[in-house]
């Protein structure tokens, strides 16, 4: 025994921008003026040179043939590189090594490279997150290149980079990689709307705020931003922010929202960005600013996060705003009393809700996401930070990925059922821009009788949505 | 679900080699020397070698007034319209010599073909795709040679490097593997095009065939429909007119791309991707209509090494299918030529020959009229013999049948995912329905209307199986002979 087995790992990852190097045709020139972030720092100067080179290279040969978009991936026998240009002349580039599987067969042991098991499109949707999250906190590239200088933005990327390569887990990505989706909370009317006036109060008392997202603890239940822009700060509070504080956080925080108690009365209502304790405050500490994109234009806020309970308030403040103490302070004063009664209404509305049978593998899992506001749904994953923790095994999650990725030859409407050689099911169903995937593992199962079960399926967990029939 | 022990088609013994269309392309069934030892007849491989080279060298001589006319067209290589084919295959050698581009003069494109060797080389030779939007880029080294396929068709990277892997293949026919690394091991930038006119021809051919026909993706072979007492019958003439013959190893009798009959030396079997080059060479060559033809040729997955040698010649002015008859001799073409009158005579007298015409004539019907009226195409393959059948077309994929083939290759490609094959698939979209089933008998394709229920996709699918067991006999190959 004693096989030895690889999961994806990073590689590389590095951005460039050929218009720095040295003009063509001079050979004397540097070549790592190009470079304006490298990853990881101990390859040598003649490795970076060389890696650059080839995707310069493949990037000219790919244009010869005029495709409907520029380059996004290469494979290789070993390796795999996705790349993204987000701005003109500047590339992001991923590198990551295939998974490998060590087979012992008649006393030879031969390794193997399962390339079908790195999904370029699970990965293309990693890289362009990677920059979407910087661009979100310094901008483009660009603007840093002019409002600042060239070492400006190389320290900014070192930064932020250097961090965020550590913080993502690069084995555990799948189909909920690509959707970057959000996950909403239904509420019934009343408490909907009360959250909604209270919202309305707060941006028409501080006329500085420009939106507000209400959160309850992952789940969005008001936002007046853009999905797109509410995709990446989503990703930040759910992937970064929440999981930091609530770590921190005494009690209530984390509590899953079936078993929310309604008794914990104690407010701890503070702010996880500026200043975290009011009472000992100086100064307003640390916000930070965020650009948005959606509007046609970029728009500079400062992101004022507000915890208590398992709510989470985040507001939007027009980035000129000079921000004072004394601002948080009435806003402290005006939020904690009001939040609470709120919070204990949606736990209320929460702990009435049926609450699912605990699953069994037999229970179909699925997967459900809405393009239009990026909702998504999961039963396979039990909670969305990447930890592989799912509910169903990781073939059949790369079933979904490949639907996904063939679904787009069915054109808007169309739907795939499909048996595996391990005897699981995978449905998938894509109709007015909306996904919808489920996972069956029912032995000695005909396709008829799941295609019903499917239907069944269908009916109960997406009984509000519309599909156009087929 | 359908009522039979045994699926369509499987025979008992199998008349080609039975394998999975991806696999290794390297790995050979045969080797010419055994035959040649196990017969005791004279192996002068050597002198082979030598008269092909004459041969060949005459045909270049013949072509090259052929080329002056090309240099006076105009720039297609820059043009918009060179740029949007929509799939270009090139080889170069591995010292970046040109030797072949699809669409374009290869001299003219001395700049792409050193880009791709560039970045071939700089990727420390481990390139193998490239994907930009509707375009894929699939890279195959074949020692001697590179070759690159740029495609728009939405193909996968594995059918791309199966018709790459056919290219090579077709180059090697002409020249024998052996030779082909002779001689660029003696002289690295040697110019391949020297030997290789008239080859252009052959690989435009095939590539359009690949395109076409569903065979190269399932990587099988598709019979004329004959009553199963006919076939035997031209088999046994065949097999009787050639069994005095030393060293004949192959009888194909083929028309209309399909497989007529194959009679065989004991223990030998044909790859079904040789048979796809010789229908590849039978088809693409006009002239083989009117004379008959000696011609080596090297069988890249029987044996790549050396050359079997063909007679070659359509059976009669009134009877449209061809018989090739391969051997190791090099110098037995008028013992091939009686052979062949005296099949001629045979098959004629015993009413074959009209036979034959009236299958070529009539076709394979459609689904619809043999009583499936949901079912607008299918193919079915009995994995065990390597042999398929599909119906005629019919509307909407009579005008585009490119669209219906690449509909079969994204299927083909789904259930044969190396990591994650799959069992079944029912695929719906609103132009159509796609049933996939592969079992260890058979892999069964089929389009149906788009509206069509499961259950009754189902029930058309298990009655089409019984429809196709009851006709096995006429649609497959199924009785070997042997000479």
């Amino acid at each position: 025994m004693g096989g030895m087995n690889k999961e994806i790992e990073l590689q590389s990852f590095f951005i460039f921008n050929s218009a720095f190097g040295p003009k063509e045709g001079d050979l004397e020139g540097d070549q790592l003026k190009k470079i304006l972030y490298y990853y990881p720092s101990t390859d040598n100067t003649r490795v970076q040179e060389d890696n650059v080179g080839l995707v310069e290279g493949i990037v000219q040969f790919t244009q010869t043939f005029n495709p409907s978009s520029p380059v996004s991936s290469l494979h290789t026998s070993k390796l795999r590189q996705l790349y993204f240009q987000p701005e003109p002349d500047f590339w992001v580039v991923l590198t990551l090594t295939l998974p490998i599987v060590t087979k012992v067969k008649e006393n030879a042991t031969s390794v193997e490279y399962l390339e079908e098991d790195l999904q370029d499109n699970v990965y293309e949707a990693a890289l362009k997150q990677a920059y979407y999250m910087y661009r979100l906190f310094w901008g483009t590239f660009q603007n840093t290149l002019d409002k600042n200088d060239l070492d400006t933005l190389k320290l900014r990327m070192e930064i932020f980079f250097t961090a965020y390569l550590k913080s993502i887990k690069i084995s555990n990505l799948d189909i909920l990689t690509i959707f970057g989706g959000i996950q909403y909370l239904p509420l019934d009317r009343q408490t909907f709307l009360n959250i909604q006036c209270f919202v309305n109060f707060i941006e028409s008392k501080w006329n500085y705020i420009a939106h507000t997202a209400f959160l309850y603890n992952e789940h969005i239940i008001w936002s007046g931003l853009e999905p797109n822009d509410m995709q990446m700060i989503y990703q930040y509070l759910t992937g970064t922010l929440l999981p930091a504080n609530v770590e921190t956080e005494l009690q209530g925080g984390s509590m899953p929202r079936n078993t929310a108690s309604p008794f914990i009365s104690l407010h701890h209502g503070r702010f996880i960005t500026g200043p975290t304790n009011l009472k000992q405050a100086k100064t307003i500490g640390k916000v930070p600013k965020v650009y948005l994109f959606s509007q046609g234009q970029v728009r500079e806020y400062h992101l004022v996060v507000y915890r208590a309970l398992s709510a989470t308030v985040c507001f939007f403040i027009e980035g000129k705003t000079e921000l004072a103490l004394n601002d948080f302070k009435a806003l402290d004063e005006f939020i904690n009393p009001k939040l609470s009664s709120i919070v204990n209404d949606i736990a209320e509305y929460c702990s009435k809700q049926v609450v699912t049978p605990s699953s069994t593998p037999e229970t179909p899992k699925f997967i459900y996401f809405n393009k239009l506001n990026l909702a998504y749904k999961s039963s396979v994953h039990l909670d969305n930070k990447h930890t592989g923790n799912v509910t169903c095994n990781k073939d059949s999650l790369r079933v979904m990925s490949d639907m996904k990725h063939t679904n787009s030859y069915l054109g808007l409407d169309g739907e795939n059922i499909v048996k595996t050689t391990n005897d699981y099911w995978v449905f998938s169903k894509t109709s007015n821009l909306r996904e919808f995937y489920i996972v069956l593992q029912q032995k000695n199962a005909s396709l008829i009788g799941i295609s019903e079960e499917v239907k069944r399926l269908c009916e109960t967990e997406l009984d509000r949505i519309f599909f156009h029939p087929m | 679900m359908a009522d039979f022990d045994v699926e369509p088609g499987a025979a008992r013994d199998n008349v080609l080699v039975a394998s999975e269309s991806f696999e290794n392309f390297e790995q050979m069934s045969s080797s010419l020397e055994e035959i040649m030892s196990v017969n005791a007849i004279s192996t002068a491989a050597e002198i082979e070698d030598d008269t092909t080279t004459n041969t060949q060298e005459d045909i270049t001589h013949n072509q090259e007034n052929g080329s002056e006319i090309n240099e006076k067209q105009e720039d297609v290589e820059n043009s918009l319209d060179w740029t949007n084919k929509r799939k270009h295959i090139f080889v170069i050698s591995t010292a970046g010599k040109p030797i072949y581009s699809r669409y374009g003069n290869e001299d003219k494109l001395a700049w792409l073909f050193g880009v791709m060797l560039g970045l071939f080389r700089y990727s420390r030779d481990s390139i193998k795709s490239i994907h930009a939007g509707d375009t894929t880029y699939v890279f195959l080294s074949k020692k001697p040679l590179i070759l690159v396929a740029v495609s728009k068709t939405g193909e996968c990277v594995n059918q791309l490097t199966l018709q790459l892997n056919y290219v090579f293949n077709q180059i090697v026919s002409m020249l024998t593997l052996k030779r082909l690394t002779k001689i660029y091991d003696e002289k690295a930038n040697y110019d391949l095009r020297r030997l290789l006119t008239g080859v252009d021809r052959l690989i435009d051919h095939l590539l359009d065939f690949s395109e076409n026909e569903p065979a190269f993706t399932l990587g099988a072979i598709q019979c004329l429909p004959l009553a199963i007492s006919e076939r035997d019958s031209i088999s046994k003439i065949i097999k009787d007119a050639c069994s005095k013959i030393r060293n004949l190893v192959f009888a194909i009798l083929l028309g209309n791309n399909r497989l007529i009959s194959l009679v065989q030396m004991k223990k030998y079997h044909l790859h079904p991707a040789d048979l796809h080059l010789i229908f590849n060479l039978v088809q693409a060559t006009e002239s083989l209509k009117y004379s008959e033809s000696w011609t080596p040729l090297c069988l890249p997955r029987f044996d790549n090494s050396g050359y079997l040698y063909a007679h070659v010649s359509y059976l009669a002015d009134d009877c449209q299918a061809c018989l090739l008859l391969l051997t190791v001799e090099k110098d037995v073409f008028f013992p091939l030529s009686e052979a062949k009158q005296k099949i001629v005579e045979k098959l004629r007298m015993g009413n074959n020959l009209e036979h034959i015409n009236t299958s070529l004539a009539a076709l394979e019907e459609s689904a619809l009229a043999t009583g499936f009226p949901e079912l607008r195409h299918y193919l079915y393959k009995c994995k065990s013999t390597v042999q398929f059948y599909q119906p005629a077309l019919c509307p909407p994929y009579t005008k585009n049948k490119v669209r219906l083939i690449e509909l079969y290759k994204r299927a083909h490609q789904k259930m044969h995912c190396p990591t994650r094959p799959l069992k079944l698939s029912f695929e719906r979209s609103s132009d159509e329905a796609v049933f996939s089933w592969d079992t260890k008998g058979f892999e069964l394709y089929a389009v149906f209307e788009p509206l069509i229920d499961t259950a009754s996709a189902i029930n058309c699918v298990s009655k089409l199986l019984n429809w196709i067991k009851k006709r096995e006999d006429k649609l497959f190959h199924l009785n070997a002979y042997t000479f």
